[in-house]
């Protein structure tokens, strides 16, 4: 590509922008004016994430999809005493969720432009803010700098939540800072204990995950975790659970999710669909990228308890979203279901399940975020979110009933629409792997049918019999324009997902590999033809399976 | 024949010391005349000119301090009997302690006239109880060491009191005073028990006599513990903490806050490396279960307060919890960990408390948490600069404080000390929950009553300034950072070199 350094820039362009915007902001107060005005804010900051969303249109256009390992690779020194280097590079799986993330946050920019009206300087600053803390948790290759993003990016949200949020919007805050702090913290003292066995293993110090090639050092994906001993004194289980403690309150796994429907429903629509859409995927990301190849052993030993959750959280998610009187409790609820489904197909451990998980956390990033835009839109119209006020509103709002049917499809996961092809993935995958725990997940999917299509009944049909609705108006331009710019990437993974698909091959083959003399694979999937045939080991050293 | 005197040794102690009986002359030669050079002697006038006094013998003493680190050679102040070494540990602390006081004298200035206590006493005693820190941490026998906590003690009492029409000034300082001589008492008596059985007060002469099975050592060793736990406000010894700092002025709160424990970490250090090196297993096990309740209490009781200097006093004893556990891993490792950890802690605790002392108004703190409220409307800096050094004491990155405990949690592991690692960072997040208290006033609440108005004063606008800046190259470069201006901060290197010497 003709921009060097162009991954770094993509992340970093953000928190650059927010930096001197704040500071022309200071300026421009100095000089006795109130600062820049709200507008030059709310340009300034859409126009970055453009270019952010513009820089990774690149990254994408310049990444090699046959290539495995890692590309767009940059290191620099950092604390090199202490193994700390800049370290940043993206395989397949996070380029998708790097263009999932540059891809929402001009659009929630866009929209935050109605319901955002207080202190929109420091509305726009925390939102680009939270970009590059999110991005550079993505693209990090050193465990000490992805670390240090991953924490930064709470305090934005936090802000966020409990500056614009709702009435209950403090608690959801704190609430969400504080369970991601305690399994983050875990977290870091099980990296620091990684980052001494690689040491004694190797006798150097680094937190790169991977090596770099010149450097002595060895990444710490080459480090042996030891799994002597019993079940409870095995190293490679503590750091496991340490790590699963910390992504998994993240994703959320069930018995952790207490901080979502919190923070989900108390957010400004803008901030809970970064939250459902990229945040979570934090957690998920985190699972692919590190724990799993990190700890190979005790990953297939915990597999039947993530198993477990992850069916509680489908069954439990979906049942809770059903009683929900608030649509936007209701969509929480769901993402927990949906994260669930993520969870299964990752430690199903075959190609299928991890392909659909990573296509799943893209999925329900673009069908749950637009589900948020939509109950939004609605919540400034009517200031309620009560299932009970509503009913008919398709009428009215014809425009509005259609692309919400639309997203409501895409989140039951119907054919030509992209959930479909993550949870049929997922299902493949876990089917190999436990063919009981895929039949009852796919009663998850059967309950999600059911609590999205009531609660669509429910709003947009019936009578017209608050007098409230009669007035509402449909879809202005803008919203028209973001929901459709949604719209594209749903029905274009529905129809054709091998574009992205494609992008995953080597680092899922790379990765289930890892995982294959546990799971003595199959034939891969009897794949349709829009499915790309999915080559696990096929191209490896021992030639086809039988 | 005369000794071999070498008073390099004691150069910033003397210089500052100086400074003090300067600052006395100056304020009785000038507060008694209408005018000097042709400047009419006013109250402000005046304490600005003292500050400046005492700046310039607070920076002269850095300098020297800085200038004797980088060299690198001890020097000892008598070889034939040595009771003061200036060597890197000590010249590293001297220089922290110079600039926390100096960063203090500058806060102090508005907040005194704030305050109507701008009496020139003041710069004296914080200078002298600074001569007395510097004489604390370069203090190489028992001796020295007790001195060094006088003469950083007493002046300090009577700073808690300054604001002498004020009940609770009044009733810290004579808390501070009763229970801070206690402690000294106890302390001497350690002392003069590990002479008794040692034979010997200078810390080399103590670690080659020190035997544990002695009970007289045993006993001398834990009474100077507990002396030291009174001075670095561990449980148990810490409950004239939160009384303390929140009757005494708040920049005197800030000063001792930081100083107090550069100085006596230092000292600690010192002593338990130099005199207690190859110390008896039951050691590490007394400073676990220091540490952990330390943790335990600091954090948790932090969580209920409802005054910011007193929640802050809480947080103070949890952070001497989080630099016991450098203690406990016991490594060079650790103890450079220590020393990085005092260092950003002095800067993010005087911007906390800066900014308090930046709100005080018509002669009264703002330091209720509702006080906070709404802040951000109507302070926009100082709400961001405060939520900065909460984010920082609460260690996020991106901030010193975060890099501070990643060191000292990384050397603890290192060293196999899990289990009070977890406990480290399990306090932690609930040190969040309190920390972020503030921040949640600030922006997340609707200013209630009078919002605190007055101009920031410029040197409090300098040090508020500097502390931030400090906090956060220390998060994002600690060690050569590539932007030009701070790329001779090399705080890794500093405080490894710092305590190379001692092993």
């Amino acid at each position: 590509m003709g921009v060097s350094n162009l991954l770094s820039w993509v992340t970093f362009l953000p928190g650059l922008a927010a930096v001197a915007l704040l500071a022309l902001h200071a300026v421009a107060r100095g000089s006795g004016g109130g600062g820049l005005p709200d507008a030059a804010w709310r340009a300034a900051g859409l126009g970055a994430t453009l270019l952010a969303f513009l820089g990774s249109l690149l990254l994408w256009a310049g990444f090699d999809a046959g290539a495995p390992g890692f590309q767009f690779v940059e290191y620099a020194p950092w604390l090199p005493s202490f193994g700390v280097h800049y370290f940043v590079g993206i395989d397949g799986i996070s380029l998708l969720l790097v263009l999932l993330t540059t891809f929402l946050m001009p659009l929630v920019l866009l929209t935050s432009g109605r319901d955002i009206k207080r202190s929109v300087p420091s509305w726009v600053f925390f939102m680009l803010l939270l970009e590059t803390g999110m991005l550079g948790a993505f693209v990090s290759l050193n465990l000490f700098q992805f670390y240090v993003f991953w924490e930064v990016m709470l305090i934005p949200m936090y802000f966020i939540i409990g500056v614009w949020g709702g009435q209950r919007r403090v608690y959801a805050a704190i609430k969400f800072f504080l369970y991601t702090m305690l399994g983050s913290l875990l977290m870091l003292v099980a990296i620091l204990a990684l980052y001494y066995l690689n040491s004694q293993q190797f006798g150097s110090f680094t937190f790169d995950l991977v090596a770099v090639p010149g450097a002595a050092a060895r990444g710490l994906l080459d480090t042996q975790v030891p799994v002597s001993g019993a079940p409870w004194w095995q190293t490679q289980a503590w750091l496991f659970a340490a790590f699963f403690l910390a992504f998994g309150i993240k994703v959320p796994m069930v018995p952790f999710h207490t901080w979502l429907p919190d923070a989900h429903v108390e957010a400004p629509t803008a901030g809970s669909v970064i939250l459902a859409g990229v945040l979570l995927k934090m957690g998920t990301y985190g699972f692919v990228r590190f724990s799993l190849p990190l700890f190979p052993e005790a990953t297939v030993q915990f597999a039947p308890l993530v198993f477990g959750l992850a069916l509680i959280g489908i069954l439990y998610g979906a049942l809770v979203a059903m009683v929900q009187k608030d649509v936007k409790k209701l969509v929480a609820y769901s993402s927990v279901a949906h994260l669930g489904f993520v969870m299964l197909g990752m430690f199903a451990l075959n190609a299928e399940g991890l392909e659909g998980s990573i296509l799943q956390m893209v999925n329900h990033g673009l069908s749950t975020g637009a589900l948020f835009l939509l109950v939004g839109m609605l919540y400034e119209r009517r200031h309620t979110r009560q299932i009970a006020d509503f009913g008919g509103i398709a009428k009215p709002m014809p425009v509005f009933a259609a692309i919400f049917g639309i997203v409501t499809m895409s989140s039951i996961g119907l054919p030509m629409l992209n959930g479909f092809v993550g949870e049929f993935l997922i299902l493949v995958g876990a089917f190999e792997a436990a063919p009981i725990v895929a039949v009852f997940a796919t009663l998850g999917v059967i309950l999600a049918a059911v609590y999205m299509l009531w609660m669509y009944r429910r709003v947009m049909f019936g009578p017209l019999d608050n007098p409230e609705n009669r007035g509402l108006i449909d879809l202005d331009a803008l919203e028209k324009g973001v929901l459709v710019a949604v719209l594209i990437p749903i029905f274009w993974i529905g129809v054709y997902p091998s574009t992205f698909l494609r992008v995953l091959h080597p680092s899922v083959k790379e990765l289930a590999a890892r995982f294959e003399r546990a799971e003595p694979a199959e034939e891969p999937a009897q794949a349709t033809a829009w499915l790309p045939p999915l080559e696990v080991g096929a191209e490896g050293p021992g030639g086809p399976r039988p | 024949m005369s000794p071999e005197i070498h008073l390099g040794a004691v150069g910033p102690t003397l210089l500052v010391g100086v400074g003090a009986m300067l600052v006395l002359v100056a304020e009785v030669m000038l507060s008694g005349r209408e005018s000097f050079l042709g400047r009419r002697v006013t109250g402000a006038w005046l304490g600005s000119m003292l500050a400046v006094i005492s700046s310039f013998f607070l920076i002269l003493a850095l300098i020297v301090a800085w200038q004797t680190f980088v060299v690198g050679s001890a020097q000892v102040f008598n070889p034939s009997h040595p009771m003061v070494r200036l060597d890197r540990l000590a010249s590293f602390s001297i220089a922290l302690i110079a600039l926390g006081s100096l960063l203090s004298c500058w806060l102090s200035v508005g907040y005194l006239a704030e305050l109507r206590i701008n009496h020139g006493e003041y710069y004296a005693l914080l200078l002298l109880a600074t001569s007395g820190m510097m004489l604390l941490v370069s203090a190489t026998d028992l001796i020295m060491i007790f001195l060094g906590i006088e003469i950083m003690s007493i002046p300090i009492y009577v700073l808690a009191g300054f604001d002498r029409r004020k009940l609770r000034s009044n009733e810290s300082a004579l808390k501070y005073f009763l229970v801070g001589s206690f402690a000294s008492a106890l302390l001497l008596y350690g002392m003069a028990l590990l002479y008794g059985a040692t034979g010997h007060t200078d810390l080399a002469g103590i670690a080659t006599g020190f035997d544990v099975s002695n009970p007289l050592a045993a006993m001398g060793l834990g009474l100077v513990l507990v002396g030291f736990t009174f001075k670095i406000s561990s449980v148990p010894f810490h409950q004239w903490t939160p009384d303390v700092y929140e009757g005494a002025p708040t920049s005197v709160t800030a000063y001792m806050s930081v100083t107090v424990k550069v100085a006596a970490f230092a000292a600690l250090l010192r002593l338990l490396v130099e005199a207690f090196g190859d110390a008896p297993p039951a050691l590490g096990t007394i400073l676990t279960v220091l540490a952990a309740l330390t943790l335990v209490v600091g954090n948790f009781v932090a969580v209920v307060q409802d005054n910011v200097k007193r929640m802050l006093a809480y947080s103070s004893i949890a952070h001497a919890g989080y630099l016991l556990i450098g203690f406990v891993a016991a490594t060079p490792e650790a103890y450079s960990a220590v020393l990085f950890y005092l260092l950003a802690y002095v800067f993010m605790n005087l911007g906390a408390f800066g900014v308090i002392v930046a709100l005080a108004h018509r002669g009264q703190d703002t330091d209720r948490i509702d006080d906070f409220a709404g802040l951000a409307s109507s302070r926009p800096g100082l709400a961001a600069l405060m939520t900065l050094f909460m984010v920082a004491l609460a260690g996020i990155p991106g901030t010193g404080g975060f890099v501070a405990k990643f060191l000292v949690f990384k050397a603890a592991v290192n060293e196999g000390v899990i289990g009070l690692t977890i406990l480290g960072v399990l306090t932690s997040v609930v040190s969040v929950y309190y920390y972020l208290r503030l921040p949640v006033a600030m922006y997340m609440r609707e200013p209630g009553g009078e919002v605190p108005r007055r101009e920031i004063a410029s040197g409090e606008g300098i040090v508020l300034a500097v502390c931030a800046v400090v906090v956060l190259v220390l998060g994002l470069f600690p060690n050569n950072a590539p932007i030009f201006l701070f790329s001779w901060i090399r705080a890794l290197d500093w405080t490894r070199d710092s305590v190379a010497m001692l092993f």
